[in-house]
């Protein structure tokens, strides 16, 4: 179950217009290292999770994520409402325009549409659990990146706020690794599949 | 220009985050104490400014809206920056 709560994670307000930093950050909301993507993968891959803490994490992260969705989105929106038609051709924002106007589409950067092969559920939340913090770092370069274009104090500030929650949540997942690894045989953790292959958790 | 409404819900936002990082942290550590206490602080501070904010402003939980009149559908809405 989910309760919306009428306020962003961290408040967007920005007042200049600028349609092609709209274009580089829209691949925040449905690109390769998204924050749709990311959603998706943690609270899909938490059903399979075997142990509390990892549900929880999973499911509270997953959460999150949908916040930071709509951060994205808020800042795509805000860069593009006031747009004109001078600015739209100015700045090269017409490939987006044509199919989406200022509409906000989870897409990436170079306009491919959103689509759930970004993401896997393995099962096995040793797989699982190692997707996931790749998918952090990923998404932290992929907002470093993003920072390299921006100028606009009122961008810079929720994006250096999205980009340091990728970096707690690696090590949040570094440590449910490490808790689902001390209930293992430490002699081969891999022997076994923990979601599946029930028998494998110690005594 | 920064107005009395987001000085506010900067203010929400802030002690917000802090108990959604610590409750985050429990996931992991679900048996820290210090942690727990420093989300009873950050709750005592956090009430009295929803209240002020949704007696201002309107409801930030559909939940707290006006018993006798519904104003949930109120702009603005969180992504429109005001």
């Amino acid at each position: 179950m989910f309760v919306y709560e009428k306020r962003l994670q961290y408040p967007v307000k920005i007042k200049q217009t600028n349609p092609k930093l709209a274009q580089i950050i829209i691949t925040q909301y449905g690109g390769p290292d998204g924050e749709l993507g990311a959603s998706l993968r943690y609270l899909s891959q938490r059903f399979s999770m075997p142990v509390p803490e990892l549900k929880a994490t999973l499911n509270d992260i997953g959460t999150e994520e949908l916040g930071h969705l709509e951060m994205i989105g808020a800042i795509v929106y805000q860069l593009t409402k006031n747009l004109n038609e001078e600015q739209l051709k100015a700045a090269g924002f017409d490939a987006y325009f044509v199919d989406h106007t200022t509409g906000v589409y989870p897409s990436s950067a170079a306009g491919v549409p959103f689509t759930a092969a970004y993401i896997q559920v393995k099962g096995d939340p040793i797989t699982d659990l190692h997707e996931d913090m790749a998918a952090e770092q990923k998404a932290r370069t992929t907002y470093d990146n993003i920072l390299r274009y921006c100028d606009d104090p009122d961008v810079i500030d929720p994006i250096r706020f999205l980009r340091e929650r990728e970096v707690v949540h690696y090590q949040r997942f570094g440590e449910t690794l490490r808790i689902l690894t001390d209930k293992l045989d430490s002699k081969n953790f891999y022997a076994f599949n923990p979601s599946f292959d029930k028998k494998c958790f110690k005594k | 220009m920064v107005t009395d409404r987001e000085i506010l819900i900067k203010k929400i936002s802030t002690y917000s985050f802090a108990i959604h990082e610590y409750r985050l942290y429990l996931d992991t550590h679900p048996k820290c104490e210090v942690t727990i206490k420093k989300i009873k602080e950050c709750e005592a501070k956090l009430k009295p400014l929803i209240e002020e904010y949704e007696e201002k402003y309107g409801p930030l939980k559909k939940q707290n809206d006006n018993p006798k009149k519904w104003t949930w559908v109120n702009d603005p809405w969180p992504w429109e920056g005001v």
